[in-house]
C-alpha cells in the first residue's frame, strides 16, 4: 500500500483529473523560420519541438533512395536537462533509437509518400521536458509540423497513453503514473478512419482488459485530434490574417 | 473539457532531483452538502439535519477536523454518535503520510455510509487551493489550507440552511488564526465534553500535550530522550545502537534491547532500573547506549511484579527495589554488556487490553491501568465511570509518556466485557494476538457478489463442466468452509484419473479492493475453541466458496493422470466447475472404506484415493518425510452453555493421511507450476532444516534410554524415529516425535525472487507451496492468482509481479500465521482452564518431557496438556535441588527425576491472579516427603468425568 | 542552415556594403540583431533561458548535481559545458553531425565561464574536498543563423541569473560524519552572481572593416573572425581568433576596441531585462515557445 495514491476514492488522480481527463494541450505552429515546417506541443508538463525539412533530395547513400515514394527520416532526441535526472547524451542511446523508428513508422503509415518519390522527408523531434507520454507528445508535434510544411497526410495523426490502475483506465499518464508501475499502452491514431498507426505495450496485461484499455486510449486519442484541428485552424486564420487575404 | 488552470508544485527528493508535477485547479467539486443548491451533487454524503447535540454548538453543524485530531482522536470519530464530519484531502494525505493504521481507520469510517463523513478535494477545489508562501513551513501550510477550506464552507453554505461548520483543532496557533478569521473553532475535547448524548465519550479522547503540563508532579524522573536526528548520527558513529526493546516478563525493573546483527550475530543488550529503561515500552525500537564494563550487572534472577499495591507516591520505595536488584549480583563472569535508553526510534504501541486498578481516593478520576501482558507497564488513565469499569477487561491506548510521570498516560477505548467470561477472554486473547477480528466493514462488504448468486452463462463458458464427476470432501465434523474436494475415476486406457478440486475463491475476491486488503491484511483464518475468525466474510467462506454437497461451486482444480502405482503421468490444472455428491467427514468416510456391503460411486472413489494415497505416503516416507507429533486436544463443547465438557487428544484416521496426501500432491505440482511460470515471483514456502545444535536435546534425551538418534538428514531422522521404542514404554515413541517437533524450525512463506533455499525439510521437497485451503489462507489466493495466469485463465496485476511487494506480504502472512497459532494456544489453555474449574483437582498420569533448574515439565497425555511442577514454594523453604545440565537431570531431597520418567501430578485451577489464572500441577508420585503433596480427596465429579469416555 | 553557398557577386554585394557600413539587412557594422531573451522556460530545471538573435535559436538549462571538487581546487565548485546540436536546427547535425561543432563551442565555452573571475566558484562549495555544487550547463541549439556565441553567452549568463540552487545544510554530529540536509522549503535556494559574467562578441572581419552579429551569409563572405569576451566593466577576459584565414595585428587591435565597447553595452539592456523579468516573479505570463 506504501508509495503514492494514482486514483482516490472520489475519483480523482494526483494533479486533481478524473480518470478520462487529458492534460491541458497547448501547441503552436511555424515556431521556426529556417526550417520547412516546425511545431511546438506541450502535454501537460512534456514540451516537445518537431522539425520538418523536405521533401528534398536524399541525402548520403543513393542505396536509400525509393523510387516509388519518399523516404522518411526521423530522429528522436532529449534535451539533456528535460529529465528529473540529468540525461548524458541527447540521443543515439538505445531507448531514442528504437522512439524514432517507431516515429518513422508512424509517419509512414500517414504521410502521402508516394507523391514524392525518390525524395527524402525529415522529420527531427526534440523533448525539451519529459513528464510521461513522450512518445504520443513527439507524434502529436511532429504531426503539426508535417502540416506546417505543407506536406499532405491521410489524417492527422494523434497519439496517447492509457493505463490501468484499480481496473480503471486513465487516459494521458504523466510521469508519476507511468513509474508507478502497471500498464501503459501508446496508440497513434488516425481518428476519421479509427485506423491505428502504432500501437505498443510492454507490460503485460490480460487480454480481457485489452479492450478497455484500447478504448480509452483511442477516446484520449480524438480528444487530442480536436484540439490539433483547432491549432490548425487558428494557425491558418493567423496566417491568412498576415498575408492580407 | 477542462476547466482548469495550471499550479506548479515542487518537491524535492533524495539528493537534488527537481520534480515538478501539475496541479490542475477544478470548479466541479462539490461541497457535498444536502442543503447546497449550488453544487450539483447527485448524492450528497452529509445530512441537511445534522444532529450532534452539544451544549456548546446548538446549532446544526458539520465538525472539520485538522490532521492531528484526526490522527490522535480517531478512537472518538468512529464513535457513531460523531457524524456529518468533513475530512478535507489536505488532512487525509497527511494521515495517510503519518499513519497507516489511522488512515485505514478513517478510511472505513468514511466508507461507512451511516457516519455520514464526506472527503472533500479541497487541494484541486480551484477556490480553496492555496500555495506555499515563503518562509512558511509545510505543517503551517497545511494548516492554512485547511483554515482555507473551511473558510470556503462556511461562506458556500447558505445562510438559510443555518447549518454552520465547526473547525476541531488542538493547536493553539491554528486555533488563533482560525479565530480572527471569523471561524467557528473548538479544541477536540472542549467540543467532545460538550456533547450531551454520551458523556463516556470523554473517557476516549486521547491526552494532547496541553494538558499533561497541568496533573503531572514536577518531579522529573526520567532523563530526556534525545532528538531523532542525534539518534540517527549517534547510530551512525557506533556511539549508540539500535534494538528493540523486550520488557522482562518477571521483573519490570528489567529488559533487554535485542539488537540485530548480521547472521547469528545478534545480540542483546541489558537494561536494568527505571532510568535505565527510561520509558521504553516493549517492542519499541530504541536507541541504546553501552555503559562501561565496570558499570555492567547481572541479569537478576528476582521476580518484581509491579502491583497495585502501591500508589505513585510511594517512589522511594521502589528505589530501595532497584537497590536491592543491584546488591545482588556476586558472580563476576555473569555480567552481561549492560547500556542505557537515550532515545526511542519508533514506539510499537498499539491497544492494550487489561484491567483497571482503582485509585484508592474514592472520587479520583485517575486511576492506574493493569495491562494483561506483565511486560506492558501500567498506564494512568482518566476516566469518570471507574465504578463501572472496575471487574472488566477494558482496552486502554497509551497516549504518551512525559519525563516527570511514573507511568505512560492513556486514555480508556473500549469496555470488553467481565473479566473471566468466555466472550470476553476470547476478545483478549485475539487483542492481544493482534488477531483482525473485527466484523468486516461496510466497504469490504460491498465487494461481495449480490444474492442470489448462480453461476452464469460466462462463467460457464470459461470453465471445465466438471458436475458430472462424482466428487466428494472430506473434512472434521462440523466444518463448513469446505476448501476441498476430490474424485477419482478409472480412464479408458486403465490409468486412474485423480482430481483435487479446490474453492474458487480468487473469483470471488478481485486484486487490489477493500475485501483483498482486508483479507490480504487478516492473513489466514484463525480457529478459536468454539470460535472461527474468519479471513473472509463468512457468505464466502461457508458458502459461496465452501465446496457443500448437491450444489454447483466454482472450483480450482489440478488433475493428475496416474497409474496404478500412484505414478504421474500428466499433471493439468483448470478452472471448473463442480457439484460435489458428498460432505463427508474423516469418520464418515472410513466407515464406507471399511464396511464391505458398501460398493456406490463415492465408496469406490473413497477407496481409489485411499490405496493411492497409501502408496503416496509410502514414497513420501522412503524420501525422508518427517512424521512429527504435538499433542492436540479437542473440545467436547456443551451445546447451549458453550462450556467444554471433556477433552480429548484429537484421533487420526486412516481418512485424515488420504485427504493429507492429495493435499501436499496437489500443493507440489502447483508449486513446480507457478516457479517454472514465474521464477521471480512465486509464492512458495520453505521450511529449513535446523541447525544440528538443535538437536542436542534430543541426543540427550535418548542418550538416557541408551538410543541412538541420527539426525543428519531428513531421512535418517525419520528411520531413526520409527527405530526407536522401549517395550512396555509405548508412548515413548510419541513422546519422542513431540520433543522432534520442538528441535524444527517455523515453515515460512518467501517469494522465489528473493530467496535460493526452496526446501521442504519436514516434508523432503525440494518445491512446496499453499494452494488448498484459500478459503482461510490468503497465501493459497495469492498461489490462485498465479496459477490462473500460468494456465491464462486471468491476468497479472502489478503487485503480483512485484517481487518487493511479495515478500513483504509474505512478511505479514508469516507474521499473520505465527499470531494465529499463538492465539490457538491461548484459547486452548483458556479453555483448558475453563474444564479444570468444572473438575475441581484431578489426579492423572504424566511424563516427564523437560528438567529445569528448580521444575519438571510433565506431559498428561489424557489432556495433551503440558505443564510445570514447581519444586519451590513462596510459604515454604525451597527443597534441596541439583540440577546436572549434562543429563540433564533434577535431584530434589535425593530422588533424581529422569526424562521420560512416569509421574503422577494433580491438576487443578490457580485463580488467584483474576487477569492470570492458569493450570497448577503438583507432585503426586513419587512421593518425596515435604516435596509431594498428598492424594486428595477422591471428588465423585472428577469420578464421574473418567467414567463419562 | 550552418553553411551557406554565397555567390561571388553576392559577396561583392555584401563587401561593398560593409565597407559604406550598410549591412544586407540594413543595419550598420556595430549593430546587433533583433534579440529576444526569456528565462525560467524549462520548469524541471534549475535554471533555463532561450534566447533568439534573429534566427539563431538557443535554449539553455542549467542543473544543480551534488559532485565533489576537483582535487586541485578543494573548496571550489565548478561548471560543465555540453553543447547539442540537435537535428532541429539543421539535418546536417543528424546523428553524429553535430558532435564536432558541439565539442568545439563547449570547449570554448569552458575557458570563457568556468573560472573564478567570472564566478564566484567558492560559493557553489558545500564542504571542502567532498561535496560542491556542479552546475551543469546545457546548451541546446535550435536553429542556427550565425553568431552562436554571442548568442549562447547571452543565454548562459540569462540562464545562469535565473538559476536557484537548492539551500543545502551540512549536518555534521561529534565523529566528523557529514550528512547534506535540504532545506524543506522550496522558496529557500540560492542565486548565483552573475556580475561579472562576460557576454562573447564576435567580430568578422569583411574586407578592411569588421561588423557584429554576422548572418550566416556575412561570415560566408569573411576571412576570419574575433572572439573576445567581455565584462561589464569592459574588460577583456577572453580573445580567440577563429575561422580559416588570417588576420594582421592592427585589425584584431581595432576589432578588440570595438568589441569592448560593445561587448560593455552589451550588459546593461540584458541586465535590465533580466531584472524586469524577475521582479515580475510568479504572475509573468509565460511566453516560451507558444508566443
Amino acid at each position: 500500500m506504501a508509495g503514492i495514491e494514482l486514483l482516490s476514492d472520489q475519483g480523482y488522480r494526483l494533479d486533481g483529473r478524473k480518470a478520462t481527463e487529458l492534460r491541458k494541450v497547448q501547441a503552436r505552429m511555424g515556431v521556426f523560420g529556417q526550417a520547412d515546417g516546425s511545431a511546438y506541443l506541450e502535454q501537460g508538463n512534456t514540451k516537445v519541438l518537431a522539425v520538418v525539412y523536405g521533401p528534398h533530395e536524399v541525402r548520403g547513400a543513393r542505396s536509400k533512395i525509393l523510387y516509388d515514394r519518399a523516404v522518411i527520416n526521423c530522429q528522436y532526441s532529449m534535451a539533456t536537462f528535460s529529465t528529473a535526472e540529468r540525461k548524458r547524451r541527447p540521443h543515439g542511446d538505445r531507448k531514442s533509437s528504437e522512439m524514432s523508428l517507431h516515429l518513422k513508422q508512424t509517419f509512414e503509415a500517414a504521410v502521402l509518400t508516394q507523391l514524392y518519390p525518390r525524395s527524402q522527408i525529415d522529420i527531427y523531434v526534440k523533448i525539451l521536458q519529459a513528464d510521461g507520454g513522450n512518445y504520443s507528445a513527439c507524434v502529436n508535434a511532429a504531426t503539426l509540423a508535417v502540416i506546417d510544411a505543407g506536406i499532405p497526410m491521410r489524417d492527422y495523426v494523434c497519439a496517447c497513453t492509457a493505463g490501468f490502475v484499480d481496473d480503471t483506465p486513465l487516459a494521458d499518464l504523466c510521469h508519476a503514473e507511468e513509474s508507478g508501475g502497471g500498464t501503459s499502452l501508446a496508440v497513434a491514431l488516425l481518428p476519421r478512419g479509427g485506423q491505428i498507426a502504432l500501437l505498443q505495450m510492454d507490460a503485460r496485461l490480460h487480454q480481457d482488459h485489452l479492450d478497455t484499455l484500447m478504448e480509452a486510449a483511442m477516446t484520449a486519442c480524438k480528444g487530442v485530434s480536436k484540439v490539433l484541428d483547432e491549432v490548425v485552424r487558428q494557425h491558418l486564420q493567423e496566417m491568412s490574417i498576415l498575408t492580407g487575404e | 473539457m477542462l476547466k482548469s488552470k495550471t499550479f506548479v508544485k515542487k518537491t524535492r527528493s533524495g539528493g537534488i532531483l527537481k520534480v515538478v508535477r501539475e496541479h490542475y485547479l477544478r470548479d466541479d467539486i462539490w461541497c457535498g452538502s444536502e442543503v447546497c443548491v449550488e453544487c450539483k451533487d447527485e448524492s450528497p454524503v452529509l445530512e441537511k439535519d445534522p444532529c450532534m447535540e452539544s451544549s456548546m454548538c446548538t446549532f446544526p453543524h458539520y465538525l472539520i477536523p485538522d490532521t492531528n485530531v484526526v490522527l490522535h482522536q480517531i478512537d472518538v470519530l468512529e464513535d457513531p454518535l460523531i457524524r456529518n464530519v468533513i475530512i478535507l484531502q489536505t488532512v487525509l494525505q497527511e494521515v495517510r503520510h503519518r499513519s497507516a493504521p489511522a488512515y485505514k481507520r478513517i478510511k472505513d469510517a468514511i466508507h461507512n455510509k451511516e457516519k455520514h463523513f464526506y472527503t472533500f478535494t479541497n487541494e484541486h477545489h480551484r477556490e480553496t487551493f492555496i500555495e506555499r508562501e515563503p518562509g512558511e513551513s509545510a505543517n503551517d501550510r497545511n494548516d492554512r489550507a485547511i483554515r482555507a477550506a473551511a473558510h470556503w464552507y462556511s461562506k458556500h453554505i447558505p445562510d438559510s440552511a443555518e447549518i454552520k461548520v465547526v473547525m476541531l483543532t488542538n493547536d493553539r496557533l491554528n486555533k488563533e488564526k482560525a479565530e480572527q478569521t471569523g471561524l467557528l473553532v473548538y479544541r477536540c475535547d472542549e467540543y467532545i465534553k460538550s456533547l450531551i448524548a454520551n458523556p463516556e465519550l470523554v473517557d476516549r479522547l486521547a491526552l494532547t500535550s496541553d494538558e499533561k503540563n497541568e496533573i503531572t508532579s514536577s518531579k522529573i524522573l526520567f532523563p530526556e530522550h534525545l532528538p531523532l536526528s542525534q539518534i540517527q548520527s549517534g547510530i551512525k558513529s557506533g556511539k549508540y545502537i539500535q534494538g528493540t526493546f523486550r520488557a522482562n516478563r518477571d521483573n519490570f525493573l528489567e529488559g533487554t534491547v535485542f539488537v540485530h546483527g548480521e547472521g547469528d550475530e545478534s545480540t542483546e543488550i541489558l537494561l536494568q532500573g527505571l532510568q535505565k529503561l527510561n520509558r521504553a515500552v516493549h517492542q519499541d525500537v530504541v536507541a541504546v547506549e553501552l555503559l562501561p564494563q565496570e558499570d555492567w550487572v547481572a541479569p537478576s534472577a528476582v521476580v518484581l511484579q509491579d502491583d497495585g499495591s502501591k500508589g505513585e507516591d510511594e517512589e522511594e520505595e521502589e528505589e530501595e527495589e532497584e537497590k536491592k536488584l543491584q546488591t545482588k549480583q556476586v558472580h563476576r563472569d555473569s555480567l552481561k554488556p549492560t547500556g542505557r535508553v537515550v532515545g526511542i526510534i519508533k514506539r510499537n504501541w498499539r491497544p492494550y487490553c487489561g484491567m483497571l486498578t482503582l485509585s484508592h481516593i474514592k472520587e479520583s478520576t485517575r486511576h492506574l491501568f493493569t495491562p494483561a501482558d506483565r511486560r506492558i507497564p501500567r498506564i494512568r488513565i482518566e476516566t469518570r465511570q471507574a465504578a463501572t469499569l472496575e471487574g472488566q477487561r477494558i482496552m486502554v491506548a497509551i497516549d504518551g509518556w512525559p519525563k516527570n510521570s511514573r507511568y505512560p498516560r492513556g486514555h480508556f477505548m473500549k469496555n470488553l466485557g467481565s473479566a473471566g467470561d468466555k466472550e470476553t477472554e476470547t476478545e483478549v486473547l485475539l487483542l492481544e494476538h493482534d488477531v483482525p477480528h473485527l466484523p468486516f466493514s461496510q466497504n469490504v462488504l460491498s465487494f461481495l457478489p449480490s444474492m442470489p448468486w448462480a453461476i452464469t452463462e460466462d462463467d460457464m463458458n470459461r470453465r471445465e463442466d466438471l458436475r458430472h464427476l462424482c466428487v466428494c470432501s472430506v473434512d472434521p465434523p462440523g466444518c463448513t468452509d469446505i476448501d476441498d474436494a476430490l474424485h477419482c475415476r478409472e480412464l479408458e486406457n486403465g490409468n486412474l484419473e485423480v482430481g483435487v478440486h479446490i474453492a474458487d475463491v480468487s473469483h470471488f475476491i478481485r486484486p487490489g479492493n477493500a475485501m483483498d486488503q482486508e483479507a490480504a491484511s487478516r492473513g489466514t483464518t484463525v480457529y478459536l475453541c468454539g470460535k472461527r475468525i474468519d479471513m473472509v466474510p463468512e457468505l464466502l467462506s461457508s458458502n459461496l466458496c465452501s465446496l457443500r454437497s448437491n450444489v454447483e461451486r466454482l472450483a480450482f482444480s489440478c488433475i493428475w493422470e496416474m497409474n496404478d502405482n500412484a505414478e504421474i503421468l500428466n499433471t493439468r490444472f483448470t478452472k471448473s466447475v463442480i457439484n460435489s455428491k458428498a460432505s463427508l467427514t474423516y469418520a464418515e468416510a472410513q466407515m464406507k472404506i471399511d464396511d464391505r456391503n458398501m460398493n456406490d460411486d463415492i465408496t469406490k472413489n473413497l477407496r481409489g484415493l485411499n490405496k493411492l494415497a497409501k502408496i503416496l505416503k509410502a514414497g513420501r516416507i522412503e524420501k525422508g518425510a518427517l512424521t512429527l507429533s504435538s499433542p492436540e486436544v479437542r473440545f467436547h463443547i456443551d451445546s447451549e452453555t458453550h462450556d467444554p465438557i471433556d477433552l480429548q487428544t484429537k484421533e487420526l484416521q486412516e481418512t485424515n493421511s488420504m485427504v493429507e496426501e492429495f493435499m501436499l500432491l496437489a500443493n507440489i505440482s502447483v508449486a513446480q507450476k507457478i516457479y517454472d511460470e514465474f521464477s521471480e515471483c512465486a509464492l512458495l514456502r520453505k521450511h529449513p532444516s535446523p541447525p544440528p545444535s538443535n538437536y542436542d536435546i534430543l541426543h540427550k534425551a535418548i542418550k538416557t534410554k541408551n538410543l541412538v538418534i541420527h539426525t543428519d538428514s531428513a531421512k535418517e531422522l525419520a528411520d531413526s524415529l520409527n527405530q526407536a521404542d522401549i517395550e512396555g514404554f509405548p508412548y515413548f515413541n510419541t513422546l519422542l516425535r513431540i520433543l522432534a517437533t520442538r528441535c524444527m524450525m517455523q515453515a515460512v512463506y518467501f517469494c522465489s525472487g528473493l530467496d535460493s533455499d526452496f526446501r521442504h525439510y519436514g516434508l523432503a521437497t525440494p518445491i512446496y507451496t499453499h494452494f488448498t485451503s484459500p478459503i482461510r489462507r490468503y497465501s493459497d489466493i495469492i498461489v490462485h492468482r498465479l496459477l490462473a495466469v500460468a494456465i491464462g485463465a486471468d491476468s497479472t496485476y502489478p503487485a503480483l509481479m512485484d517481487k518487493h511487494k511479495q515478500a513483504a506480504l509474505c512478511n505479514n502472512l508469516n507474521y499473520r500465521h505465527k499470531m494465529a497459532q499463538y492465539a490457538q494456544r491461548a484459547s486452548v489453555a483458556f479453555h483448558t482452564q475453563l474444564f479444570f474449574k468444572s473438575r475441581g483437582i484431578l489426579n492423572e498420569e504424566g511424563f516427564i518431557l523437560f528438567v529445569r533448574k528448580n521444575a519438571i515439565i510433565v506431559l498428561i497425555p489424557k489432556f495433551g496438556l503440558e505443564g510445570t511442577v514447581f519444586f519451590e514454594n513462596k510459604d515454604k523453604p525451597s527443597p534441596k535441588m541439583t540440577f546436572n545440565e549434562e543429563v540433564p537431570t533434577l535431584t530434589v531431597e535425593g530422588h533424581t527425576f529422569n526424562l521420560f520418567d512416569r509421574v503422577r501430578v494433580t491438576i487443578s485451577l490457580d485463580a488467584s491472579n483474576i487477569q492470570h489464572q492458569k493450570i497448577r500441577m503438583s507432585l503426586l508420585e513419587p512421593v518425596i516427603p515435604g516435596v509431594s503433596v498428598p492424594l486428595p480427596e477422591a471428588e465423585p465429579e472428577a469420578k464421574k468425568a473418567k467414567l463419562d469416555r | 542552415m550552418a553553411t551557406v553557398q554565397v555567390s561571388e557577386a553576392e559577396k561583392l554585394y555584401v563587401l561593398h556594403g560593409v565597407r559604406d557600413d550598410l549591412r544586407v539587412d540594413g543595419r550598420g557594422c556595430e549593430d546587433y540583431r533583433h534579440v529576444e531573451v526569456e528565462t525560467d522556460v524549462v520548469s524541471n530545471t534549475d535554471g533555463s533561458a532561450k534566447v533568439s538573435l534573429g534566427h539563431t535559436n538557443v535554449l539553455v538549462g542549467v542543473k544543480a548535481e551534488i559532485g565533489k571538487p576537483k582535487p586541485m581546487v578543494p573548496d571550489e565548485g565548478y561548471l560543465e559545458f555540453f553543447v547539442d546540436c540537435s537535428a532541429n536546427a539543421t539535418p546536417e547535425f543528424e546523428g553524429r553531425g553535430g558532435e564536432g561543432l558541439g565539442i568545439e563551442l563547449s570547449n570554448t565555452l569552458v575557458k570563457v565561464f568556468s573560472n573564478k573571475h567570472c564566478l564566484d566558484l567558492k560559493s557553489l562549495c558545500i564542504s571542502p574536498g567532498e561535496n560542491c555544487w556542479v552546475l551543469y550547463v546545457d546548451v541546446l541549439l535550435l536553429q542556427c543563423d550565425g553568431n552562436l556565441f554571442d548568442a549562447i553567452s547571452m543565454a548562459i549568463k540569462a540562464a545562469l541569473f535565473n538559476t536557484k540552487i537548492p539551500k543545502v545544510h551540512i549536518c555534521e554530529d561529534e565523529d566528523g560524519g557529514k550528512e547534506i540536509e535540504l532545506s524543506d522549503d522550496p522558496y529557500d535556494c540560492v542565486r548565483v552572481n552573475v556580475e561579472n559574467i562576460p557576454c562573447i562578441v564576435t567580430l568578422c572581419k569583411i574586407g578592411h572593416r569588421h561588423v557584429v552579429d554576422a548572418t550566416l551569409q556575412e561570415k560566408a563572405c569573411s576571412v576570419a573572425s574575433l572572439l573576445i569576451s567581455v565584462t561589464h566593466t569592459g574588460m577583456v577576459t577572453c580573445v580567440r581568433k577563429v575561422g580559416g584565414g588570417s588576420l594582421d595585428p592592427e585589425s584584431i587591435f581595432e576589432m578588440t576596441e570595438t568589441g569592448k565597447r560593445v561587448g560593455k553595452a552589451l550588459h546593461a539592456p540584458l541586465m535590465e531585462l533580466l531584472q524586469k523579468e524577475e521582479s515580475l516573479g510568479s504572475k509573468r505570463q509565460k511566453v516560451g515557445f507558444l508566443g
